[in-house]
């Protein structure tokens, strides 16, 4: 009787691993790289599509989650709006609580004007789009609104390091309907909304921060896009306001 | 003896199975354990990236100031919407200027002392206060005020 007491619980013990081991190894195939052709797909023909455009013009709405010091939830809203004329010239604007500026790229010069202090500050830019982000970047610590996206290898930029693509679904966003796709790479998720007919522009991006127990997120609401906007180029020509003052770009080490 | 010896071995298979059920516990394998640590950089790049966050970023960055030391984060490999090495650790608060005790050359902050008085020097608009001169300069997207020797 004894021994058959034993044998039982060495069964159940046995149970008790094999449904551990189960579990673990489910998980572990859910984390393994699952790119999905067809979400990739739609992801290059809306960087195709937003690369083959000679100009173009978008509102955002940008939404960034903190956290203040006494653990409650707060956002922060910022308005932007971004014109692109390629091959060398942007403008952007953004406005919110924390923030209020202009940047200007005339395919000589880059400027940043905050108009709430009335300073600004200039530099010799490269000659392209391109180049000027990688500057700006690189050397002035600057980020442009949507600057990913305007790069014409968004693409290769977007789907580095991605171990995880899915097409989640179907939605509307501003009464359009779009295809609602999901990426992962180490340390990020981010999710993109794209017009599943007519010009496959993005809609929405979010990006979450899953390296932090907080994963807090940046959403991005697109609205407003014009693919052949007017455009002169004096908007892109930063003239010093009377009273503003110049300051410089601290440059990074 | 038989009933605690069977009520022993349910209650351990009980347990293990619900360790594997809870998803919290740390048997669960992290999916990007080195993540941990590139992480903190990474979220603030993240999030300066997105067109906005400077002064987000700042209070973040703020917050926990020791974790700003990152370990070497990785090349600025873009984050999806996003950027690089974006703006570099933000000013630290003002380091509570003690008056007549000038703070070294270069010092940023992210706010001018208050009772700061401005004067243009060689073209350059100059801030006077507890001792140091400050001058207005972008780090990255953020205004910020520097220490400087006017010229």
């Amino acid at each position: 009787m004894r021994k058959l007491n034993f044998r039982m619980a060495t069964v159940l013990f046995a149970f008790g691993v094999l449904a551990l081991s189960a579990t673990v190894s489910t998980e572990v195939r859910a984390q393994a790289p699952a790119v999905d052709p067809a979400a990739t797909q739609i992801l290059k023909r809306m960087t195709d599509y937003l690369g083959s455009l000679k100009q173009f013009s978008v509102h955002t709405q940008n939404t960034l989650e903190d956290e203040l010091a006494s653990g409650h939830r707060v956002d922060f809203e910022i308005s932007a709006s971004v014109i692109v004329s390629r091959p060398n010239k942007l403008r952007a604007e953004r406005k919110g609580d924390v923030i209020d500026q202009i940047f200007y790229y005339d395919g000589k010069t880059l400027t940043l004007y905050n108009p709430s202090d009335r300073v600004y500050a200039t530099e010799p830019a490269p000659g392209t789009i391109e180049g000027m982000l990688d500057f700006a970047r690189a050397s002035l610590g600057l980020d442009i609104p949507s600057g990913d996206l305007v790069y014409r290898n968004a693409f290769q930029l977007l789907m580095q390091d991605v171990t995880l693509a899915a097409v989640v679904g179907k939605t509307f966003i501003g009464g359009g309907k779009c295809d609602h796709l999901l990426f992962s790479r180490p340390g990020v998720d981010f999710q993109v909304w794209v017009a599943d007919s007519g010009q496959p522009l993005p809609r929405k991006y979010v990006v979450t921060d899953t390296g932090i127990p907080r994963r807090l997120s940046i959403s991005t609401v697109m609205s407003d896009w014009k693919v052949a906007p007017a455009v002169a180029d004096a908007q892109f020509t930063f003239v010093p306001p009377q009273g503003a003052k110049g300051i410089i770009f601290m440059r990074l080490k | 003896m038989k009933a605690i010896l069977k009520i022993a071995v349910v209650a351990i298979v009980l347990v293990l199975m619900l360790i594997a059920d809870v998803p919290l516990l740390p048997v669960q394998l992290v999916p990007e354990a080195h993540a941990i640590f590139g992480v903190r950089r990474r979220s603030f790049v993240v999030g300066a990236s997105m067109g906005a966050a400077e002064a987000t970023a700042a209070q973040r960055s703020q917050a926990p100031p020791p974790q700003q030391p990152a370990p070497a984060a990785p090349p600025p490999a873009a984050p999806p919407p996003a950027a690089p090495p974006a703006a570099a650790p933000p000013a630290p608060a003002p380091p509570a200027a003690t008056a007549g005790k000038p703070l070294p050359l270069g010092t940023v902050v992210s706010a001018l002392p208050a009772g700061c008085t401005s004067t243009p020097v060689g073209g350059v608009e100059y801030y006077y206060c507890g001792g140091n001169f400050y001058r207005a300069a972008f780090q990255g997207n953020q205004l910020v005020y520097v220490t400087a020797q006017p010229k």
